[in-house]
């Protein structure tokens, strides 16, 4: 089910403060996003629309009030977990609000110029060098590191959330913890037993397919999806998935199928380098190298 | 990958002439089997042969928990005041009571070992002697957790190993196996490495041991540990030993009993008393030891079966390969330490096809040794299967593709 876009001036009717709104710069799943102007400074304007994302009436409610929890969330970890490597919360607090009796919710985050990898590696343009492929895997393990510390595993990292910025000092920035795991506070999971787990499915860590994955989950499976992204970015396909797959069968390559490894796209890569991303792909959280300080040491070493 | 006496009783200056030798590397120490002031003395005397050599002590808390006997034999452990600093007899009431236990005796133990000269300090622990899935199981991971934080609390300036003690009952559960390794393989703050014990029913039964999925487990452990960056020191190992270096381990450690070559809390109980077992010869080639009297007639007719390392010469010929007691376990050393040569490599996959290969080279001995000579059931392949099996499954667990048993 499309997310609904809403067309500059109705933003402008309900959300306060702001000044202009682009059109839709981008859609899918949960929400839309505009470059928006709040008070002479560019923003990016994040709207959810609940009632296109879930067809059953009676459910809209309970799902509502998970997708406030959610933005809740992750409003809470980005103020925790300041960094240059995560995006910044902007100047719009949470606003509710209705348009044809459909139920909507806007904040903003900070504008980043640049581009996501998803659109980077649809471009097919020249493969990224080692160096910047060692600033990737580096800032993407420090924004695994931070939210760890705070007791968050992000759960939604892919090149779709990750912005490649013409900043030297946060080459890479990470987005999105709409679906943040806290291992310190309740499920917010609306009938979590009748659900899939909250993921996308082409980056889906194996152990998330677990029916009891709430009680193990822990930052390993974020180093999945890092290792899914590097990969993905270096080697311009998905490890796993291919677009003809259907849900299943997506499901059952993250579950069953190893990856190839990377070093067969990119024989110019270090087997150093190669080897420290395939490792990151197994299925088992306990095979993924997790000593966060060997990982950067080992990385210093190749930059 | 680092090959270490497992001291026991009627040391009688093996270690001294192992280190001596180069055969060794370092030494575990038995409390049970010298008292604490004998033990500076022998430190003392290791240093100085070189100031390299790697001193551990076991502290062997494992026994005070686990060996339910009226009359358990803890020799020194029970003796010795020194070790009543730290050596307790829990019962498991008290180990689940609370943190607050096992954290003094934790201390305890570490400070204990903290004033004597050993290159690292191993922490206690109990055995896990059924299952992962246990209470047992939940207090050796409080005790493996608590390890470390002591060790960033205590400031000891030595690595710690915490002990991690396992029966080979549990390890035969694959998935209780990996989820127990995913929760120790997350610890903060995480000890140096791990002090790695797989306990056999009794220190006899070759086949407890050489068992396919024991060995898988075992190996796991290693690789596990070790790519998430901790050193994993295994005791009693023996001819385990070049198997788990090629999974990752750091070390492995045997003796010159029988009870110091496979782990069992047998060696804590009443004795049953017997005759000493005859002297045995590790044959390389053969990935097994052999009889003194089976090398005698196999010598000349195989000559392969002889390592062509220096302590071949302990078996004389002319006395009819018969090597004198106190001088085998040199032998086994060497023969060891140059299998670890032979086989460990920094790449995983690379040191698994190497231990195919020999593991195909030994079953091509054994076809043309057994047209000469019946071999006594110790000496024979049965443990060569269990090896390759185990191998296989742990290269499948670890989800290592591409390695020289795909194929089989």
């Amino acid at each position: 089910m499309p997310t609904a876009v809403l067309d500059p001036e109705t933003l402008r009717r309900h959300v306060p403060d702001l000044d202009s709104v682009e059109p839709c710069l981008d859609s899918g799943g949960f929400k839309s996003v505009y470059a928006a102007t709040v008070r002479g400074k560019k923003e990016a304007l994040k709207v959810l629309g609940v009632r296109r994302i879930i067809a059953e009436p009676d459910l809209v409610d309970a799902f509502y009030k998970e997708q406030i929890a959610r933005i809740g969330r992750e409003i809470k970890a980005l103020r925790e977990c300041r960094m240059l490597e995560l995006v910044r919360l902007g100047s719009i607090a949470p606003v509710e609000f209705d348009v044809n009796n459909e139920k909507y919710i806007a904040y903003s985050e900070e504008f980043l110029e640049g581009q996501n990898l998803w659109k980077l590696i649809i471009l097919h343009g020249q493969p990224p060098a080692l160096g910047e492929l060692v600033q990737l895997f580096r800032s993407l393990l420090r924004c695994i590191r931070k939210l760890w510390e705070h007791g968050y595993v992000h759960r939604d990292i892919k090149p779709a959330n990750v912005i490649k910025t013409p900043d030297h000092r946060r080459p890479f920035v990470l987005l999105d913890l709409g679906i943040a795991f806290s291992v310190d506070e309740t499920n917010l999971t609306f009938k979590p037993e009748d659900r899939m787990p909250p993921a996308t499915l082409r980056y889906l860590a194996p152990e998330m397919m677990q029916p009891d994955f709430r009680q193990h989950l822990d930052f390993r499976a974020d180093l999945y999806t890092t290792g899914m992204t590097v990969f993905e970015y270096a080697a311009g396909r998905h490890p796993l998935a291919r677009d003809s797959d259907d849900l299943m069968r997506t499901i059952s390559r993250a579950l069953r199928q190893p990856p190839a490894p990377l070093k067969q796209h990119r024989q110019d890569l270090p087997d150093s380098f190669c080897n420290l991303v395939d490792g990151l792909l197994k299925k088992k959280p306990a095979l993924r190298p997790a000593n966060m300080a060997m990982l950067f040491q080992k990385l210093e070493a190749m930059a | 990958m680092r090959l270490l006496a497992q001291h026991g009783a009627s040391n009688g200056g093996k270690t001294t002439r192992g280190l001596e030798g180069g055969y060794i590397d370092g030494i575990i120490y038995s409390p049970r089997d010298i008292a604490a002031e004998k033990l500076r003395e022998q430190l003392r005397e290791a240093t100085a042969i070189s100031p390299d050599t790697h001193l551990l002590f076991d502290p062997q808390y494992y026994a005070g928990h686990n060996v339910v006997d009226p009359e358990p034999r803890l020799g020194r452990l029970d003796t010795c005041e020194e070790y009543g600093s730290y050596f307790r007899q829990r019962r498991r009431r008290e180990l689940e009571s609370g943190t607050s236990v096992l954290r003094d005796d934790i201390d305890d133990c570490l400070r204990f070992q903290d004033k004597l000269n050993l290159s690292g300090l191993i922490g206690p622990n109990i055995l896990i002697s059924r299952s992962f899935d246990s209470v047992e199981a939940v207090i050796a991971k409080n005790f493996i957790r608590l390890t470390g934080a002591a060790c960033a609390k205590l400031k000891l300036g030595r690595p710690v190993y915490a002990t991690l003690a396992i029966s080979r009952e549990a390890l035969l559960d694959k998935k209780e196996l990996v989820e127990f390794l995913t929760d120790v393989t997350l610890l903060d703050p995480p000890p140096k490495g791990f002090y790695v014990l797989v306990a056999s029913r009794n220190e006899d039964a070759r086949s407890d041991i050489f068992n396919a999925d024991v060995i898988a487990g075992w190996l796991l452990i290693n690789y596990t540990l070790s790519l998430n960056g901790y050193a994993v020191i295994n005791g009693y190992s023996d001819l385990l030993t070049p198997f788990l270096g090629v999974a990752g381990a750091t070390a492995g450690a045997t003796g010159w009993w029988s009870n110091l070559r496979a782990f069992s809390l047998g060696r804590f109980l009443p004795a049953g008393g017997g005759r000493l077992p005859v002297q045995r010869y590790l044959s390389k080639v053969l990935l097994n030891r052999i009889t003194f009297f089976e090398l005698n007639q196999l010598r000349h007719r195989y000559p392969n079966i002889l390592n062509g390392l220096g302590t071949d010469d302990l078996y004389p010929e002319d006395k009819g390969s018969e090597p004198e007691r106190s001088q085998e376990v040199l032998q086994t050393w060497e023969a060891i330490k140059s299998l670890n040569q032979d086989l460990v490599d920094a790449d995983v996959k690379k040191g698994l096809k190497l231990c195919r290969e020999a593991i195909k080279r030994a079953g091509a001995a054994y076809d043309e040794i057994e047209t000469y000579v019946r071999l006594d059931p110790k000496s024979n392949r049965d443990h060569l299967p269990a090896i390759f099996e185990g191998l296989r499954l742990f290269a499948e667990s670890a989800e290592l593709e591409g390695t020289a048993f795909d194929a089989d």
